[in-house]
């Protein structure tokens, strides 16, 4: 063995390999850890193993800086990351070792593509010798996540890592943001730097050009689109969150008078109580929104993206009406609904482009059309769940029981199925960035870790999950990091030992046929209980306050678990393939 | 069926084919052929793509996801009228002793098509074009035995005046050699 001249150790075998560079060179880990320092990152979501663990290694000197939280397992780390770009609409960061780690992610950046939530993964890969050796823990992990990223990138070298991390939280968060995954091997996590470590943020890329104001003229033809109007309808969806564009929104609508109307994840970003606020849009949303829709002249979309949960049948769809569509992916446009006017840009900057052209109007008469359907939906849905005759408790009571309790300003969590649709449907969001929902993929399990990582993007508000008993029992395990943080977060879980959604489907589209939808669930307080979290469970009507008091009260994280009615559905409904117009309320 | 050649640049890295096929195979779009090669500037890769579709409007919406990709710099989608294009295809044509001989002076002047290589029972021939003039050679050439035949991708160019240069002027490149 041959040793440096320069070496400094002298007992002949080397044990560790030593550092003969100048001090100010550092490794590969290193500079990732103090890049994300630079890019702003305080909270970091993973779990160690393996490949990573020279990463691990550097976090352990930047614990001042850096609050790493260890999940229970991957997907909780990707939920918690979205949960916190979303409420604080910063970026998400994931940590997590090679193949079953990183596979692990898969679900969470699929879904956080799909709702455009900005996410930078990372994830320690083998050593680059053993590349394409189907080496211990090696997975293709770029191959797995090209379709499901925004960008990805494999770093094999550390004096790529301040470049590529730059050029990470750029694309994730810029134009329509997205989860970005990079792949850093072991040795560039040991290897030193060949040069300084020199930190540049990225504020460009030849290849990447979001626009964020639109073209003058796009402007100018929706303006007169709008102007023309008689019996304008607006929707807004995610992107205004996303562009923090609520006030130019409220002022838009303000001046048009135009009756607005939210997808799931618009919701909170106009209030319920808003005169012009006329309900949400999509298969289970309001009566009025969906047959209305059919009766509009005008469709002003606003960062939506006209999902097909949105639409039911296409070619009975709005066909009507003029689209105007404002929407920062141009893929967007005319994807689904053909555009009249198109306006490529961020939603705020066009929304205050087109405020100056747009004129004041009066569309009280219109707006009164929906009252109409309002009263019928009131009379025979929201009522009799409201007030319910059943002896169990209904969903909706719970919900709106916390709604109020809350005064509408808490931030929401729902999960997947019928619980999510009556969280939609009865809370009352009075605040704006509120509502936190897997909505494009539906993610089962998505709540209890993202609800974890809203609290920790948000300590000062009140965070409450709803979750249904079958999706808790998807990510059941993050109790576990949320009581190892202490951090409050309150979780309800409206159990009625079914599959509740799938069970509806059954129910009225398949003869009852119910094929694997019961559940024979564990004790939850039990299990809350083991995890050092306490809980109560509400099976009857008359303690439902006191319950719901109790859990807010709580200044450590609390489960209140809900007996809720077995067989309930969601009204109304639009029947997959059916038209918005035939939605149907029972 | 329309045939449509989808011209895209892209930073020259790894992994970007799978970046692009796989929005293709995302909506069940099959590839006719497939080139890639460096352009005239450094780094910067030139794909064409050439698929048949029924409907315009798909075909618009996969180049819109295509532009998606962060490495790609610009996507085109062009008719055959909108651009010069060829193939090159090589036959492997037996010449067994006794055989009827090629007419290597129709196989020059008509088909423009150029022996390459000669074996003692084989000679191998070159022939640039489209598919059409490639397949009417293969037509004139089958009676003597095609042993092998094998056809590149389609390789275009726009007919505009426009160049990439044009649409991303900001960009500051060098030629490639």
């Amino acid at each position: 063995m041959e040793f440096n001249e320069n070496q400094t150790q002298t007992t002949g075998i080397a044990e560790q390999p030593v550092s003969v560079a100048a001090p100010e060179l550092i490794n590969g880990s290193h500079a990732l850890i103090q890049s994300l320092i630079i890019e702003g990152v305080k909270t970091i979501f993973g779990y160690p193993g393996g490949a990573i663990m020279p990463v691990y290694d550097a976090i352990y000197d930047y614990q001042e800086q850096i609050d790493h939280i260890l999940v229970r397992h991957e997907q909780g780390a990707a939920h918690a990351a979205e949960g916190f770009a979303r409420i604080t609409g910063g970026v998400g960061i994931c940590l997590a070792t090679s193949g079953p780690g990183a596979t692990n992610l898969v679900t969470g950046i699929a879904d956080a593509i799909i709702d455009s939530t900005p996410m930078v993964c990372i994830v320690g890969q083998v050593g680059s010798h053993l590349l394409g050796t189907d080496a211990f823990q090696e997975t293709d992990i770029m191959g797995v996540t090209i379709p499901i990223t925004k960008w990805n990138y494999q770093i094999t070298n550390p004096d790529e890592i301040p470049e590529i991390i730059a050029k990470a939280f750029y694309i994730a968060k810029s134009g329509r943001p997205g989860p970005v995954l990079i792949d850093i091997t072991k040795d560039a996590q040991l290897k030193l730097m060949s040069k300084s470590f020199v930190y540049k943020k990225c504020e460009k890329l030849l290849s990447y050009r979001p626009r964020l104001s639109p073209k003058e003229e796009q402007v100018e033809a929706a303006a007169k689109l709008i102007n023309e109007s008689k019996r304008p309808f607006l929707f807004f969806g995610h992107g205004v969150q996303i562009a923090h564009a609520e006030k130019e929104l409220l002022q838009f609508i303000e001046k048009t008078d135009v009756p607005a109307a939210s997808t799931l994840l618009g919701l909170s970003s106009v209030s319920v109580d808003h005169p012009n606020y006329v309900g949400w849009l999509g298969m289970h949303g309001n009566y009025g929104t969906n047959v209305l829709t059919n009766s509009c002249d005008l469709i002003i979309a606003i960062g939506m993206r006209f999902d097909d949960r949105v639409t039911g049948d296409l070619s009975r769809y709005a066909k009507q009406a003029k689209v105007v569509h404002i929407e920062i992916d141009p893929a967007e446009i005319d994807k689904i609904k053909k555009a009249d006017a198109p306006v490529v840009g961020d939603a705020k900057r066009a929304l205050e482009m087109l405020l100056p052209l747009v004129n004041e109007n009066n569309h009280a008469e219109w707006r009164a059309e929906f009252k109409k359907f309002d009263a019928i939906e009131d009379e025979k849905i929201t009522q009799p769940e409201l007030a319910p005759t059943t002896e169990k408790i209904k969903m909706a009571e719970v919900i709106r029981t916390l709604s109020n309790k809350t005064k509408g300003e808490a931030v929401v969590v729902a999960d997947v199925g019928q619980h999510q649709m009556m969280t939609a449907r009865y809370y009352q969001f009075k605040k704006a960035n509120s509502f936190i929902t897997s909505g494009g993929l539906g993610t089962m399990g998505y709540a209890l870790p993202a609800a974890f990582g809203a609290k920790v993007g948000a300590p000062d508000r009140e965070v409450v999950a709803i979750i249904g008993d079958g999706c808790f029992q998807m990510t059941i395990q993050e109790l576990g990091t949320i009581a190892q943080s202490g951090l409050p977060v309150k979780i309800i879980i409206l159990n009625n030992n079914f599959l509740g959604m799938v069970r509806q489907w059954q129910q009225l589209f398949h003869e009852k046929r119910y094929s694997f939808v019961e559940l024979q669930n564990p004790d939850f307080i039990t299990i809350a209980k083991g995890f050092g979290i306490n809980g109560h469970t509400c099976g009857a009507r008359e303690d439902l306050n006191d319950s719901l008091d109790k859990m807010l009260a709580s200044d450590k994280p609390y489960l209140l678990e809900v007996l809720v009615e077995k067989e309930e559905n969601v009204f109304p409904m639009v029947p997959t393939g059916a038209c918005v117009a035939d939605i149907r309320l029972e | 069926m329309t045939t449509y050649t989808i011209c895209v640049f892209t930073e020259n890295t790894i992994g970007i084919l799978n970046k692009i096929t796989t929005i293709f195979t995302r909506r069940r779009i099959n590839i006719d052929s497939l080139t890639v090669s460096e352009t005239e500037r450094k780094g910067i890769s030139r794909f064409t793509i050439v698929i048949r579709h029924e409907s315009r409007e798909a075909v618009e919406k996969l180049v819109r996801q295509i532009r998606k990709i962060i490495e790609v710099l610009a996507v085109f989608g062009y008719l055959n009228d909108d651009i010069a294009y060829n193939e090159i295809a090589m036959f492997k044509i037996s010449t067994p002793i006794g055989a009827k001989p090629l007419d290597i002076e129709t196989i020059n002047k008509v088909y423009k098509a150029w022996v390459v290589y000669w074996h003692l029972t084989y000679v191998i021939i070159q022939k640039t074009g489209t598919e059409e003039e490639i397949f009417e050679f293969f037509n004139y050439i089958k009676p003597h035995e095609i042993l092998e035949f094998v056809r590149s991708g389609r390789v275009a160019v726009s007919k505009s005046p426009q160049t990439l240069v044009d649409y991303l002027p900001e960009a500051e490149w060098e030629y490639y050699m």
